[in-house]
């Protein structure tokens, strides 16, 4: 190659150039909180609210901290997502990792109260007590996903590996936010274990379905 | 015309609003500044292929740049992106350069944070050297044989190691 074909190059580009919409974090950020309306609308309708907190109960103070660090972790992974469409060198996308290690808080509760009452713990983690949570929980972040991978797609992620781990994550965080609101569970063990695997789940399928789909 | 960034970014907002003329001065000067960041990260002979395919990749992206942001950073990314690219296939193809001596190129904030230097230093010893030889300095992989005292085929498996740990590295800066 030479410089003539960078000229003629330069040409082509120039001459196809049309004006452009600069990507603005706010509208991904409002794809987002329309993923999670959808999602949480689409559980609620199928699967129902739940009913202590339908009849004006409140969560306990347990449930609610896990359901906070879920938030906090979905908040963080959905803003760095969001943030990793708009490329820079020296940009920092870490901070969904702290809000991740915050949120190990749950499955370390959980071992150490499975440690203290082994039957109750063997009852909570049984399929038939926590399947149904964990596939509620992927399928209700969906809809956050979708519109994280859709920034994604059109963004220019320099880490499609990273990206994919932190949709996944995102998606997750969310379905597992929008279960809570369906799931009366308030067994520690049972939130952390199947409501928590719908968050791994979600950043393993994150990263093996959609990170070879954004690379670009 | 000199490239410094408030004259990039000002041509850069105008190119998103359509200004052609705008354009064309931006990509001729990011491409001068392309060839000088990439004259210190790979072989000679690969530098305008890659200039030209980072700037398809910057005009496909055009959009992803934020005007509250500095522009060369953003366009860093994107030339970072592509080398990534460039090793990542020169891993699989595991192909011989053919070229010569990568030239200087001044020093600039942007180019230190990603040093191939910097970056070659993490590698083990056998992985660098091998890199360098072939990759950088266009050496065959007989003479670099001959030169490091690597046979043959481990001059080649330190390339593909090496590359591959050389990718991580840029990746995760």
């Amino acid at each position: 190659m030479t410089n003539g074909s960078i000229d003629n190059l330069i040409e082509d580009l120039a001459g196809e150039l049309e004006p452009v919409r600069p990507r603005r974090l706010m509208r991904g950020s409002l794809w987002v909180a329309g993923g999670w309306l959808v999602g949480a609308a689409a559980l609620l309708w199928l699967a129902g609210p739940r009913h202590d907190l339908a009849d004006g109960a409140m969560m306990p103070p347990l449930p609610l901290l896990a359901f906070w660090l879920i938030v906090a972790l979905g908040f963080a992974a959905a803003w760095s997502a969001l943030r990793m469409g708009l490329p820079g060198v020296g940009r920092d996308y870490s901070g969904w990792r702290w809000a991740g290690l915050a949120a190990l808080a749950l499955p370390f509760s959980a071992v150490v109260m499975a440690l203290s009452d082994g039957h109750a713990a063997m009852d909570a983690a049984h399929p038939e007590n926590g399947l149904q949570c964990l596939a509620q929980g992927v399928f209700a972040g969906l809809g956050v996903g979708a519109a994280l991978f859709a920034w994604l797609k059109g963004g220019a992620p320099t880490s499609p590996t990273r990206a994919g781990w932190v949709i996944g994550i995102a998606a997750g965080a969310a379905g597992a936010t929008i279960v809570a609101l369906h799931c009366a569970s308030n067994d520690m063990i049972h939130l952390a274990l199947w409501h928590g695997l719908a968050v791994a789940l979600s950043g393993v399928a994150g990263r093996v379905l959609l990170a070879p789909l954004l690379r670009w | 015309m000199s490239i410094d960034e408030p004259s990039l970014a000002r041509l850069m907002a105008a190119s998103q609003r359509g200004d052609r003329a705008a354009y064309r001065a931006l990509l001729s000067d990011s491409g001068k500044w392309l060839a000088r960041y990439f004259a210190r990260r790979i072989a000679p002979h690969q530098i305008d292929d890659l200039v030209q395919e980072t700037l398809v990749s910057m005009h496909r992206k055009l959009a992803t740049w934020d005007h509250s942001r500095p522009f060369l950073p953003w366009l860093a990314a994107i030339a970072r992106y592509r080398w990534i690219d460039l090793l990542r296939r020169q891993r699989d193809e595991v192909e011989l350069g053919e070229g010569d001596a990568a030239v200087g190129a001044e020093d600039e904030v942007v180019h230190a944070r990603l040093s191939l230097d910097r970056m070659l230093a993490r590698l083990p010893a056998g992985q660098a050297q091998a890199i360098t030889l072939v990759k950088i300095e266009g050496a065959s992989i007989a003479e670099a044989s001959q030169i490091c005292g690597q046979s043959e085929s481990l001059v080649k498996v330190n390339i593909h190691r090496g590359l591959k740990k050389l990718a991580q590295l840029i990746e995760s800066e």
